[in-house]
């Protein structure tokens, strides 16, 4: 791959370049402010987040990377409101988040349908807590169960799903609760690679019908390019803003655009972002065995 | 090497055998204890170490007296047999040579009356007639002309020997029964008879059938309960202690188990209190609450509740918090995470605690049966063992098993029922819950469709006037 010319990831086409500035205009949705994060334990201080900083506009799929343990769930759990930071402050639509709300959507990574509801009383869930009547709850279910291509199943119980399938329907049910923002923290972890594949699929497709701002949370480079506009690139020990990329491929996005220089560029780059060259072998753990050398005659 | 059939077949490591063979094995395990029971009690050379007399005799000068039904050992039951002969010797001896003793009129009546078990046995008589001479005078005399022939227990031709010479002497002076109208000489005793049997402890089981049918179909002496009656009042205390355990425990629990503020101040004592054993306060509960049912409710209620909460508080807190706080950002409220979560999300869990703690409720029923007035089946038990009528204790011991398993099974049957979505409950459990609920299932979509009419003729009518 090395001897590939690649083009910059910061040489964006001119419409690409007009999205952008386009985005950059919309309304702050989700801005954070100095957010840092210490764990106290009874090995010390951890320092999860330090001083992180950044604004996720109106409209805008934000992707948010990093290696393991550099503290993208905690981000995002003080995000919605499931934590609260040591100092620092989050706001949604211009107030404060103080504590878990509507406002603020969240598809864990984990499957968390309520298993005693079928998938359209899970889904209905949220309007019914907003006190809506069970009629406007339904009807409301019905259409965000179709979205996510799931009539067929509206019966049934989450235990008579697959992964992918609860994954949707908890897609289903953060959306019709309409909030301001919708936070993903690595909802497709626990998927297959097709599964994956298509669930991704299925986000831009949902994306692009339904008006919702989204921060997405991943460890895969190819999820992060291929989903979002922007990228948040998380450092390790403390977790520390590293940098915030444009992506430079066009919308709408496809599969076969893996393969296009833009892409390859951006995920390269992003890639020494999270593993400089040279600090590589010094992280990797390298186990030796003692093996005796094979009886070669 | 294929591991043979069998092997691969029954015994595979962690995993569950096909239905079929399931069942099978189950209906073994209740087959197995029953077949062993029987193999002890109707092979006659495994164990018996007594005898079980079945005609019993007098002795003179001796004061233990046996009757029929008694158990006495293997060594002891010949040296009784050669006295009573010895004595019938005699009586022959003293006849032959004219010296026999006179005035025996008394002793022959008892004499009369030693064939009553046969009589019962062979259900010639009830077994409450035993003392009913006239009926009992008949007896001899079918069995001396073979009008009748003796069954249970078979006579021995020496006992049909004696039978026939004491009818010749009794049909000489009367052919009815009338006191003054026996011999005045002394008539030949029946020698004892009896069978190889295990101790009174071990009845046998048709023996415990037997009994059990008669004690439960009989109606009660003057001023006591019949089975059933006593059955149910067992059932009465256990439910009643149970139901208020219930009420107070589960609630705590549930409080317990989701504030930590009562989880702080309530679970400490509770714990404390669990320690001391529910029987300690039989006494101050008679004491209080006097005699009666009270007491008794109250110590089902004691031995309960206190482990309900500490059990119930667990399992609410094992309830996974990842479901909490997804509620919470799907907008829930402290109340509406209680009632739409933590209760819903509990309840399977729930029910299998109160399914075995229900369980232990019985293990207190015992007990509490015993303090203040005793009452119900362990009273039953507590008198009829203490006069060593194990035949009559053991039907109850079993119908207070079968009561607890048979509900313990239904429970866990409905189990599936009740939480379809836990995903344990089998087709056949589905189908019958759908069927059962059919009806609510139907009103209340009925009700919703009727209101959803109502909400949508009112959104239509706020609509009109807009355009
Ligand atoms: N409740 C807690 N108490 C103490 N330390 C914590 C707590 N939660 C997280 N941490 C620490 O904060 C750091 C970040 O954790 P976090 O779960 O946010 O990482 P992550 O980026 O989501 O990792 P992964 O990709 O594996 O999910 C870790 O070092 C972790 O040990
Ligand atoms: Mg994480």
């Amino acid at each position: 791959m090395s001897t590939l010319e690649l083009p910059s990831y910061l040489d964006q086409t001119p419409e690409v370049a007009a999205r952008f500035s386009r985005l950059r205009e919309r309304p702050v949705a989700l801005e954070v402010r100095g957010l840092t994060k210490r764990f106290e334990t009874p090995r010390g201080v951890v320092t999860a987040l330090d001083d992180v900083s950044f604004s996720v506009h109106k409209r805008e799929l934000m992707c948010v990377i990093g290696p393991s343990g550099c503290g993208k769930s905690t981000l995002v759990r003080i995000l919605a409101g499931l934590e609260t930071p040591t100092s620092g402050e989050v706001l949604v639509g211009g107030t404060a988040v103080s504590g878990p709300g509507p406002d603020c959507g969240m598809v864990f990574q984990g499957y968390t349908l309520f298993p005693w509801l079928s998938v359209k009383e899970n889904v209905m869930f949220g309007p019914k807590m907003a006190g809506k009547s069970s009629f406007t709850a339904e009807s409301e279910a019905r259409e965000w169960i179709d979205l996510v291509g799931l009539s067929r199943f509206e019966n049934a119980y989450p235990h008579q799903l697959s992964g992918g399938m609860k994954q949707r329907v908890a897609i289903a049910r953060a959306l019709a609760n309409q909030p301001r923002v919708l936070f993903m923290d690595e909802p497709f972890g626990a998927l297959d690679a097709q599964t994956r594949c298509n669930m991704q699929s299925y986000l831009l497709e949902i994306w692009k019908n339904v008006d919702i701002t989204i921060v997405f949370i991943t460890h895969d480079l190819d999820e992060a390019v291929y989903l979002s506009d922007r990228i948040l690139v998380l450092d390790a020990n403390p977790g520390r803003v590293r940098e915030i990329v444009e992506v430079p491929v066009p919308r709408p996005r496809s599969e076969s655009q893996l393969f296009d220089p833009s892409f390859m560029a951006t995920r390269k780059h992003i890639d020494e972002l999270m593993h400089p060259p040279g600090q590589e072998q010094k992280d990797t753990p390298v186990m030796r065995l003692a093996v005796s050398n094979p009886d070669v005659v | 090497m294929p591991r043979p059939g069998i092997l691969r077949d029954w015994f595979l490591i962690r995993r569950d055998l096909p239905q079929s063979r399931a069942l099978l094995l189950t209906a073994v395990s209740f087959l197995m204890p029953l077949a062993l029971w029987c193999v002890v009690s109707y092979v006659p050379w495994i164990w018996h170490p007594d005898v079980r007399i079945e005609i019993s005799a007098e002795r003179e000068g001796v004061t233990t007296v046996f009757t029929a039904g008694d158990h006495v050992s293997k060594g002891f039951f010949p040296e009784f047999v050669r006295a009573v002969r010895d004595e019938n010797a005699a009586v022959t001896k003293a006849r032959s040579e004219g010296t026999a003793v006179t005035g025996a009129r008394r002793k022959n009546q008892k004499i009369l009356r030693q064939i009553a078990p046969v009589a019962v046995g062979n259900g010639w008589i009830d077994y409450r007639d035993t003392q009913n001479d006239a009926a009992l005078y008949q007896t001899w005399r079918d069995l001396a002309t073979g009008a009748k022939v003796s069954s249970e227990p078979r006579l021995t031709e020496e006992n049909l020997g004696i039978i026939r010479a004491n009818w010749a002497a009794l049909s000489a002076l009367s052919p009815e029964f009338v006191f003054r109208k026996l011999p005045d000489e002394p008539l030949l005793k029946l020698v004892p008879q009896g069978r190889p049997a295990n101790p009174v402890y071990l009845p046998e089981p048709d023996d415990v059938l037997r009994t059990g049918f008669r004690d439960f179909t009989a109606s009660a002496p003057e001023g006591e309960l019949t089975m059933l009656q006593r059955y149910g009042a067992s059932l009465r205390v256990i439910f009643l202690g149970f139901f208020w355990a219930c009420l107070i425990g589960i609630p705590l629990g549930i409080l317990c188990g989701v504030f930590d503020f009562f989880s702080k101040l309530i679970e400490p004592f509770v714990d404390f209190f669990r320690y001391m054993p529910a029987p300690t306060f039989s006494t101050l509960l008679v004491a209080v609450l006097l005699a009666g049912e009270a007491p008794k409710v109250a110590l089902v209620f004691i031995g309960t509740v206190f482990q309900m909460v500490l059990v119930i508080s667990k399992t609410t807190r094992l309830l996974d918090p990842s479901l909490l706080e997804a509620a919470q950002t799907l907008g829930a409220k402290p109340r509406q995470l209680l009632k739409s979560v933590v209760i819903p999300g509990i309840l399977p869990n729930l029910y299998n605690d109160l399914r075995i703690l229900l369980g232990w409720a019985w293990t207190w029923l015992v007990i509490a049966e015993l303090i203040g007035v005793k009452s119900g089946l362990t009273e039953f038990i507590e008198t009829q063992g203490r006069f060593r009528n194990f035949d009559r204790v053991f039907p109850v011991i079993i119908l207070i098993g079968v009561t607890g398993f048979v509900m313990d099974q239904v429970l866990s049957w409905l189990h599936g029922l009740l939480f379809p979505w836990s995903g344990k409950s089998s087709a056949l459990s589905r189908s019958i819950a759908a069927a059962f609920t059919w009806p609510f299932r139907t009103g209340a979509r009925a009700i919703r469709n009727r209101l959803a009419a109502v909400e949508a003729a009112r959104i239509a009518a706020t609509r009109e006037p807009s355009p």
